[in-house]
C-alpha cells in the first residue's frame, strides 16, 4: 500500500477524532433502522464558509465513497463529501488547499462519523453542483447535459 | 447506333424531318376524292428467324424497313427491343436489351451492333418500332445451348434385376454444354455389352438404342431387360465426340435386393448435438423383408458430417428388414449432407439428407465503458451465430452508452464471421468470445472480446473483457421464431435517462395482434425527474417482428424510449434502449433489461412463497446491492425474513437484518414488495412483477429447475434505484450446495484514482465441497485498473477460494470470506443466499466500505458438446497481488 499523503492523513485524523465512537466496520443499528436513512432533506440544508485545508481525491477505508474536502470553518473543521464525481470530469470542482469555499449541503452521520454531504459548492466565484435537490450525485455526463440545456458553462479539470 | 445524349438530341432535332417526310409521303399518296391516309409500315427484312448458343452473338444483324404508301422513308428512328427478362439478349452498343437505329435512303434500319444471346435458353421476339407509329414488327430469335460438352449417368445405375426380367428403372443420361446448360435435342446412344455375356436389351430387342435429350438435357432409355446371363456389366451412354457415361447393372439369379430410407431423413440438429431420430433403412428382396442383413452407414469424411455413438456405423436388419443406426451426432460444421446406407448386394444405396445447424446465442450486458471519454454507462445486446468449432458465422448487436456512442440505429452493428472466435476450456466452460463488428468505434478497433463462463450448454455468464469496457450479463441459446408470442410478460430495465441520471423501469404488459402490439402498466424511478417514483402508469406500443437473428423493435410513446429486443425463446426477450440523437424522439439515453413471459394463469398473493432476492444499482446509479430471503403467509405478509444491504455510495452497510413487510400482487402479476422502512437501510419499496412459474429467470432455457419468481425494481426514489430478481427458495440444505459452480459478479469498488472508473467484473468456476470453494479460477475485467497489477490491456485472471459458513439460525444464508488473488483487500466479506443447490446469489458487503458486488452462483450442468474451439485451462496468478 502506498504511503498516505499528508492530506489524506489530515482528513483521516479528522475523521478519527470527530467520531463519537470508535470507527466501526458496520453501521450502527440505529442508523440502519432509520426509515430511508440516506434520504436528502433540502429543508435541512446549511451553508458553510471556510478555507480548504485538505483535498482527498478518493476515499480512505472507513470513509464514504468518493472525494472529500476538509474545510476549516469558524466552528471547527468539517469533512465534506463531494461524492464519486465531485472532482472528476466535466464540471468538476476546481479547488486547492487554502482557497475560500462556500458549501451548501446537509450534515449527516455516516459510519458513525459526521459528514457534510455537499450539494453545491462555490469556490473562486464559480458555483459547482455536486448533487441535485434530491441529493442524487450528478455525474459529469449529467452536468454536461444540464449545461447543454441551460447554456451554463462548467469548469472542468 | 448508340442512343446516348447526343443521339437523343439528334432524335429530337429529327422530328421535323420525319414529320416532313411522312407528311410528304402522305400528301403524295392522297387525292381529293379519297382522303384515307396511307399506312405507315415497318417490316422485318432480315435477321429472323435466327438461333445462337447461349452467351454468343447472333450471326446476322436485325434489319427492318420503314415505308409509307409503299415508299421508303429515310431518317426514321427504329428501336429494336428484346425482352427484359427470361431468354433474351443484349445489344453491344448499349449493353442493354434495346438499340435505336436510323433508316437509310431505302428506309432500311440495321442494328449497328451485335446482338448477343443471354444465358437463358428459349425462343423470344425482338420488336422493332418507330416512335409515334403503332405498327411494329418482330424478329424471332432463339437462344440455344452450346454444343454438348459432357454426358453423365443421372439415374438407373447400380440396379439389380433377375435374369430375363426388366430392370425397375430406365437408364437416364444428362447432356450439358460447356457452361453446364442442358443440351436439348442431342442424340444419346445407349450400348450394352454383347449378349454372349451378361447384358440386356432395350424395347427394340437389341443392345443398342438411341434417344434424344429433352429440354432438361435428359435422354431416357426404354425399359431395359436383363438377358439370361448372370453377372455385372456396364451400359455406356454416348454422344458423339464425348467420353461415355456408364451405368452399372447386374443380372442376378436370386432375388433383387433394395435398400430404402425408412425414417430419419430429412432432419436437422444443431452442431455437436445428437439428431432426434436414428437413421432407419429397410432392406427388401423381391418385395420381402431381408432379416440379418448388414447395413453400413457412411458419412462424409470432411465438412458437415457426424458420428455414430460408439463409432458403430453398421446395423443389422430385423425380421422386418429394418436396420436402425446408433444415435447419430452432428459434428461442428454447419451444412447439409448425405449419409448413405448400403448393403453388400450392391443395391443402390439409400440416402439420408441431414443438416447441421448453427447455434445462435442472444447476449446482453451492461456496465461501465472506458471508451468515449468514459467512464460512461453502456448497454450491449445482440445475437451471434456460431458453429460447433467456435467459428462465428455472423450476428448483429445494438450498443448504446447514451452519450453518443451507439450502433447506427435503426440498423444494428454487424458481427462479422470469425474463425475460432469462441474459445473455451471444455472442462471448466471458461473462455472468451471475440466479436468482430463493423463498428470501429467499439471495442478495440471494432473487436469486442467477451469473457464467458458456461453454466451449461445453453447458458453462460459473460462480461466484456477487452479493456475498453467492463460489464456483466448473460448469453443464452436462442429459439428463433418469426413473431413474438402473444401473451403476458413482466419486464424491468435499468439505465440512464436523457439527463444521464439513473433510471429503472418495471412493469407488466400483454402482447397481442400476433406479436404486433402491446399494452400494460409500468413503474419508473428516475433520479433525474422532479419526482420519483411514478407508479402504475399505463402504456401501449407497437412491435416489429424479429429478424433472422431474433432482433425487433418496440415503440411506445408513454415509455418515451425506443427499444430493440432479441429473442431468447418463446417467453424470454432481452430488451435494450437504443435512443440516441438520431432516433428522432429527442432522447439520448440508455437502458437494458429483460421481459419474461407470465404463463397462462393469473396471480394472487398465494403466488409468492419462500423466496430469495437480489437487487443492485446500475453502474451510474447510487451504487449499492442487497440480497435476502423471506417467507410469506401467502396472504400479503412477510412472516420471516433476513437480508443484507451494502449501500456503497451512501456509506451504509446493513448486515444480517431481520426484515418484515408486506406485498401485493394483482391478477396480471403486477405487484409490490414493501420491506418495512428502516429494516434494510434505504431498501424498502420494490416493484414486483411475477413471471411464469415454469420459467427459470436466471437460465431461461432451463425448464426443469429453479423455476418461477419475479422481476424486481427498487423504487426507493432518490435514495436508491436498481433492478433484480426474486427466486423461489426450494432447498436450503447445505448438502445441496455442492458440486461444480459457475459464478459472476458486477463489482463496484473505490476507484484507484480520481479519473478512473469504479467497476470491475468477474466470471469464474470452481468446485464446492464441504462448503469450501476449491480450485476456482476466473477472469477479471479491470479496464479502470482498480487492482495495481492489472496488465495494461485491462484484463486478468484470478483464483478464488473461501469456505461458506452456514448461518446457524437462517438456513439458506451463508457468509464467506472470499479470497481473490488480485485483490488489494485481503478478502471480500460475502453473504450467500441459497434458493436451491442450483441457484444462489452472493453479495459483497465489504466491511471497509471499499466495494460492493452482487452476482449469481449457479451449479454447472453438462458441458459436453460446447460449441467452441478448445483451449487449455486458464493460467492464473499464483501470488496475491497488492
Amino acid at each position: 500500500m502506498k504511503p498516505l499523503s499528508a492530506a489524506l492523513c489530515t482528513l483521516v485524523i479528522f475523521f478519527l477524532i470527530s467520531s463519537p465512537s470508535p470507527v466501526q466496520a458496520q453501521t450502527t443499528a440505529g442508523a440502519a433502522r432509520s426509515a430511508a436513512p440516506f434520504q436528502y432533506d433540502i429543508a435541512r440544508e446549511v451553508t458553510l464558509t471556510g478555507t480548504v485545508s485538505s483535498v482527498l481525491t478518493k476515499a480512505a477505508p472507513g470513509m464514504i465513497a468518493g472525494s472529500h474536502l476538509l474545510i476549516a470553518t469558524p466552528s471547527g473543521p468539517v469533512g465534506a463529501s463531494l461524492g464519486r464525481f465531485g472532482l472528476r470530469g466535466y464540471g468538476a470542482v476546481s479547488v486547492a488547499i487554502g482557497q475560500q469555499i462556500e458549501a451548501t449541503g446537509v450534515m449527516r452521520t455516516i459510519k458513525d462519523k459526521p459528514v457534510f454531504l455537499v450539494r453545491t459548492v462555490k469556490v473562486g466565484g464559480e458555483v459547482y453542483t455536486i448533487r441535485n435537490e434530491h441529493g442524487v450525485l450528478l455525474s459529469p455526463q449529467a452536468r454536461e447535459r444540464a449545461g447543454q440545456k441551460t447554456g451554463q458553462k462548467w469548469e472542468s479539470l | 447506333m448508340k442512343m446516348n445524349l447526343s443521339a437523343s438530341t439528334r432524335f429530337l432535332g429529327a422530328i421535323p424531318l420525319v414529320a416532313v417526310a411522312l407528311a410528304f409521303a402522305f400528301l403524295t399518296s392522297c387525292n381529293s376524292s379519297n382522303f384515307n391516309p396511307a399506312p405507315e409500315l415497318i417490316a422485318a427484312t432480315s435477321g429472323t428467324p435466327q438461333t445462337a448458343a447461349l452467351n454468343t452473338a447472333f450471326a446476322a444483324p436485325l434489319v427492318a424497313t420503314v415505308t409509307m404508301g409503299g415508299s421508303p422513308v429515310s431518317g426514321v428512328f427504329v428501336t429494336f427491343t428484346a425482352p427484359a427478362t427470361g431468354a433474351s439478349g443484349t445489344f453491344a452498343s448499349t449493353s442493354t436489351n434495346s438499340e435505336t437505329d436510323t433508316t437509310n435512303a431505302s428506309g432500311v434500319a440495321t442494328t449497328s451492333s451485335t446482338f448477343t444471346a443471354n444465358g437463358t435458353i428459349g425462343a423470344y421476339t425482338v420488336t422493332a418500332s418507330v416512335a409515334g407509329v403503332t405498327a411494329t414488327t418482330t424478329f424471332s430469335l432463339t437462344n440455344t445451348s452450346g454444343p454438348a460438352a459432357s454426358i453423365a449417368a443421372t439415374s438407373g445405375s447400380l440396379q439389380d434385376a433377375t435374369i430375363s426380367t426388366v430392370f425397375e428403372a430406365p437408364l437416364v443420361a444428362t447432356v450439358l454444354d460447356a457452361n453446364q446448360n442442358p443440351v436439348s435435342g442431342a442424340s444419346v446412344t445407349f450400348t450394352a455389352p454383347p449378349s454372349s455375356g451378361a447384358s440386356g436389351t432395350f424395347n427394340n430387342g437389341t443392345a443398342t438404342e438411341t434417344d434424344t435429350t429433352d429440354a432438361s438435357g435428359m435422354a431416357t432409355s426404354s425399359p431395359f431387360t436383363a438377358n439370361a446371363n448372370a453377372g455385372a456389366y456396364t451400359v455406356a451412354a454416348t454422344v458423339a465426340g464425348l467420353p461415355p457415361a456408364s451405368f452399372s447393372l447386374t443380372n442376378i439369379t436370386g432375388a433383387v435386393i433394395s435398400i430404402t430410407p425408412t425414417s430419419g431423413t430429412p432432419q436437422s440438429a444443431t452442431v455437436n448435438a445428437a439428431f432426434a431420430a436414428p437413421l432407419v433403412a429397410t432392406v427388401m428382396a423381391n418385395g420381402a423383408p431381408v432379416s440379418g442383413a448388414t447395413v453400413t452407414f457412411e458419412v462424409p469424411a470432411t465438412g458437415a458430417s457426424g458420428t455414430f455413438a460408439g463409432g458403430v456405423n453398421t446395423a443389422t436388419t430385423n425380421a422386418s428388414g429394418v436396420a436402425t443406426s446408433a444415435a447419430f451426432t452432428a459434428n461442428g460444421s454447419v451444412g447439409t449432407y448425405t449419409v448413405t446406407a448400403t448393403v453388400a448386394s450392391g443395391a443402390e444405396p439409400a440416402s439420408f439428407i441431414l443438416t447441421n445447424t448453427a447455434i445462435n446465442y442472444a447476449f446482453y450486458l451492461s456496465g461501465l465503458e472506458a471508451l468515449n471519454a468514459g467512464p460512461n454507462f453502456y448497454a450491449l445486446a445482440g445475437s451471434v451465430s456460431v458453429d460447433g468449432n467456435g467459428n462465428v458465422l455472423g450476428g448483429e448487436q445494438d450498443y448504446n452508452d447514451g452519450f453518443g456512442l451507439n450502433s447506427p440505429e435503426p440498423s444494428p452493428d454487424t458481427i462479422l464471421p470469425g474463425t475460432a472466435a469462441l474459445t473455451v476450456d471444455p472442462t471448466t466452460g471458461q473462455g472468451t468470445l471475440t466479436l468482430t463488428t463493423n463498428n470501429s468505434s467499439l471495442g478495440v478497433d471494432g473487436v469486442e472480446t467477451l469473457g464467458v463462463q458456461f453454466v451449461n450448454l445453453n447458458h453462460a455468464l459473460i462480461m466484456q473483457f477487452d479493456g475498453t469496457a467492463t460489464s456483466s450479463g448473460s448469453m443464452d441459446t436462442q429459439t428463433l421464431s418469426s413473431t413474438l408470442n402473444d401473451g403476458n410478460y413482466a419486464f424491468t430495465l435499468s439505465g440512464v435517462d436523457s439527463s444521464y441520471s439513473a433510471v429503472v423501469y418495471g412493469g407488466v404488459f400483454s402482447i397481442s395482434g400476433s406479436g404486433t402490439t402491446l399494452a400494460g402498466t409500468f413503474d419508473v424511478d428516475d433520479t433525474g425527474a422532479a419526482t420519483a417514483p411514478t407508479l402504475d402508469a399505463p402504456f401501449t406500443g407497437t412491435i416489429t417482428g424479429p429478424d433472422g437473428f431474433g432482433r425487433g423493435s418496440i415503440t411506445s410513446s408513454a415509455l418515451a424510449i425506443q427499444l430493440n429486443y432479441y429473442v431468447v425463446g418463446p417467453e424470454t426477450i432481452r430488451i435494450i434502449d437504443v435512443d440516441n440523437p438520431n432516433t428522432g424522439n429527442g432522447n439520448d439515453d440508455s437502458a437494458i433489461g429483460s421481459a419474461f413471459g407470465q404463463g397462462t394463469g393469473t396471480f394472487s398473493s398465494a403466488s409468492l412463497g419462500s423466496s430469495i432476492f437480489g437487487v443492485e444499482s446500475n453502474s451510474l446509479g447510487s451504487l449499492y446491492a442487497a440480497a435476502g430471503m423471506f417467507t410469506t403467509d401467502g396472504n400479503g405478509n412477510l412472516t420471516t425474513g433476513i437480508a443484507d444491504d451494502n449501500e456503497f455510495d451512501n456509506g451504509l452497510i446493513v448486515p444480517k437484518a431481520t426484515i418484515s413487510g408486506s406485498y401485493s400482487i394483482t391478477g396480471n402479476g403486477y405487484g409490490s414488495l414493501t420491506i418495512t422502512a428502516g429494516d434494510l437501510g434505504d431498501v424498502s419499496v420494490l416493484g414486483m412483477y411475477m413471471t411464469d412459474p415454469n420459467l427459470n429467470l436466471n437460465d431461461p432455457n432451463n425448464t426443469t429447475s429453479g423455476l418461477g419468481g419475479a422481476l424486481l425494481a427498487d423504487l426507493d426514489g432518490f435514495t436508491l434505484n436498481g433492478t433484480g430478481v426474486l427466486t423461489p427458495q426450494t432447498d436450503t440444505s447445505t448438502g445441496s450446495f455442492a458440486g461444480s459452480y459457475a459464478f459472476g459478479a458486477q463489482a463496484y469498488n473505490n476507484p484507484r484514482g480520481p479519473t478512473l472508473g469504479w467497476e470491475f467484473d468477474l466470471v469464474g468456476q470452481g468446485t464446492v465441497g464441504s462448503l469450501a470453494l476449491n480450485q476456482a479460477t476466473g477472469l477479471v475485467s479491470d479496464p479502470f485498473f482498480i487492482f495495481n497489477t492489472t496488465p495494461p490491456d485491462g484484463t486478468d485472471t484470478a483464483t478464488f477460494s473461501g469456505t461458506a459458513a452456514p448461518d446457524p439460525v437462517n438456513a439458506g444464508r451463508y457468509t464467506m470470506n472470499l479470497d481473490m488473488t488480485l485483490s488489494g483487500d485481503p478478502t471480500y466479506t460475502t453473504v450467500i443466499y441459497q434458493a436451491s443447490g442450483g441457484q444462489l446469489f452472493w453479495l459483497d458487503e465489504d466491511k471497509n466500505g471499499e466495494s460492493v458486488f452482487l452476482g449469481p452462483v449457479q451449479q454447472q450442468g453438462s458441458l459436453t458438446g460446447l460449441p467452441a474451439a478448445q483451449k487449455g485451462r486458464a493460467k492464473t496468478k499464483s501470488k496475491k497481488k497488492q
